[in-house]
């Protein structure tokens, strides 16, 4: 069986022949394609060109996407255009997507957000110099792209993954503001009911925490 | 080395796109040259990533799917096109080509880059964004304004002090980001170095002193009001427009 029957078939909602349409989004835990599933998927649209699993890879995630860009402060018709933007990206750059670097949803997740900076800014470019026009970071060399550093990009997404699980309920809620909110510093202040002062020191401490929590889990 | 980086609530804004655009390009000013802070910035994503699989799914059009893959079909040839050319292009050994061109300098731009010491890198994330040429700020003191293309009200500037000279002593309401782009200074307590970066609150009132031997450059961020102590204070107040 493919790679996207395979997914939908544990997708309650969508036990029959898989379709190309999106069904509602309720799909309960276990319906969550887990992060190797996400990559082969990615490789079968970037092999075959396979619409099924790119159908997949978009029920996941483009309403996500969505969630993201809305929550951003992005109007919801843009934020849905930007969002099948962000898929179309996803199917043209299949092909250079490399499970050793990072995992599907921190790609679909960079890939959205360089969207948002490109709409909400024009000109400027990636925030970290990361683009493809880079000729001057042989100068800078990354320490990711060293064997030894480059811990296997699945195993360090499940380590994250587990580590944002174990946090405080409100640590959690504060990274989730601080990616997610509009103006994340105010409104982490009101939810949380602390003063505007102490909130950068929050976001510093919900990450020690996290780090922490990371280095603890085992590979 | 690199002894001075942006905390954990600037990366983390920085990761999610939820800094104001000067904040932004200093900070980026920093992690384009620090190995360090990339790496963090990369973890910084995939805590982007999980929680964007934790975030609750909105509900999308129903006709969304098939209009995204109307625009591949309708992109498709022309990307396939795209791609042959490219492919004509690293056949013949020049990858680079292919890659998407730098924006053109302005010949503002370009004259002001050649104002610039030698040696001095210029931050990738100014690209497209437009100095004012060097004003005279005091004895060894100059500045430029910087014109971000996409926000023209963000107060980011540039001074450049001469060696063993203080930088203007100021107070601000709001923070300030700084990135040393060349030389070093002394605030007292540290040295910063070119590739460093600091942030201060309101509540510094500080007055670095550029190191003997060179003079030094820096890129910085003002959110609020900046007041300046003294004569020099009332020039730059009044030319940065606060």
């Amino acid at each position: 069986m493919d790679i996207a029957r395979r997914v939908i078939a544990r997708a309650p909602a969508a036990a029959g022949a898989p379709r190309l349409t999106v069904v509602t989004p309720q799909r309960g835990r276990g319906a969550m394609p887990t992060s190797e599933e996400l990559n082969e998927l990615v490789r079968a649209v970037a092999t075959n060109g396979d619409r099924q699993a790119f159908a997949v890879l978009f029920k996941h995630f483009a309403p996500r996407v969505v969630t993201y860009l809305v929550r951003g402060g992005t109007p919801p018709a843009s934020a849905e255009e930007l969002a099948q933007e962000a898929m179309v990206v996803l199917w043209r750059k299949a092909a250079s997507f490399d499970p050793a670097r990072a995992g599907v949803s921190t790609w679909v997740f960079t890939i959205a957000r360089n969207l948002r900076i490109d709409r909400h800014r024009r000109g400027g470019g990636a925030i970290d110099g990361r683009d493809d026009a880079d000729i001057d970071l042989d100068a800078h060399p990354d320490p990711a792209a060293s064997p030894d550093d480059r811990l296997d990009a699945r195993q360090r997404e499940q380590r994250v993954h587990a580590a944002l699980r174990q946090l405080s309920p409100e640590q959690a809620r504060v990274l989730h503001l601080s990616y997610f909110a509009e103006a994340p510093h105010a409104e982490i202040a009101r939810e949380l009911c602390l003063p505007l002062g102490t909130v950068k020191s929050r976001i510093r401490l919900a990450m020690i925490n996290l780090r922490r929590l990371i280095d603890a889990t085992e590979p | 080395m690199i002894r001075h980086h942006p905390d954990d609530a600037l990366l983390v804004a920085l990761a999610a796109d939820r800094l104001a655009r000067g904040p932004a390009v200093v900070t980026a000013a920093h992690t384009e040259r620090c190995a360090h802070c990339r790496a963090r910035l990369r973890e910084l994503e995939v805590v982007g990533g999980a929680l964007l699989e934790l975030a609750e799914p909105a509900v999308l059009a129903p006709e969304a799917l098939a209009r995204t893959l109307a625009r591949i079909d309708a992109s498709g040839t022309a990307q396939g096109e795209r791609d042959a050319a490219a492919g004509a292009l690293a056949a013949t050994g020049s990858r680079e080509a292919a890659a998407s061109p730098a924006p053109a300098l302005s010949r503002a731009e370009m004259r002001f880059l050649a104002s610039l010491p030698a040696g001095m890198s210029w931050p990738r994330s100014l690209r497209g964004s437009t100095p004012t040429p060097w004003r005279w700020l005091g004895p060894g003191m100059r500045w430029s304004r910087v014109s971000l293309a996409d926000d023209r009200a963000a107060n980011v500037f540039l001074l450049r002090i001469a060696a063993g000279k203080s930088l203007p002593a100021h107070t601000h309401d709001g923070i300030e980001l700084t990135q040393v782009l060349h030389g070093a200074f002394h605030d007292g307590r540290e040295r910063f170095d070119a590739g460093d970066f600091d942030e201060a609150d309101g509540s510094i009132h500080h007055q670095p002193v550029v190191e003997p031997g060179g003079e030094c450059i820096c890129l910085a961020s003002v959110e609020g009001r900046v007041a300046f102590d003294g004569r020099i204070a009332r020039v730059l107040g009044s030319l940065v427009g606060m």
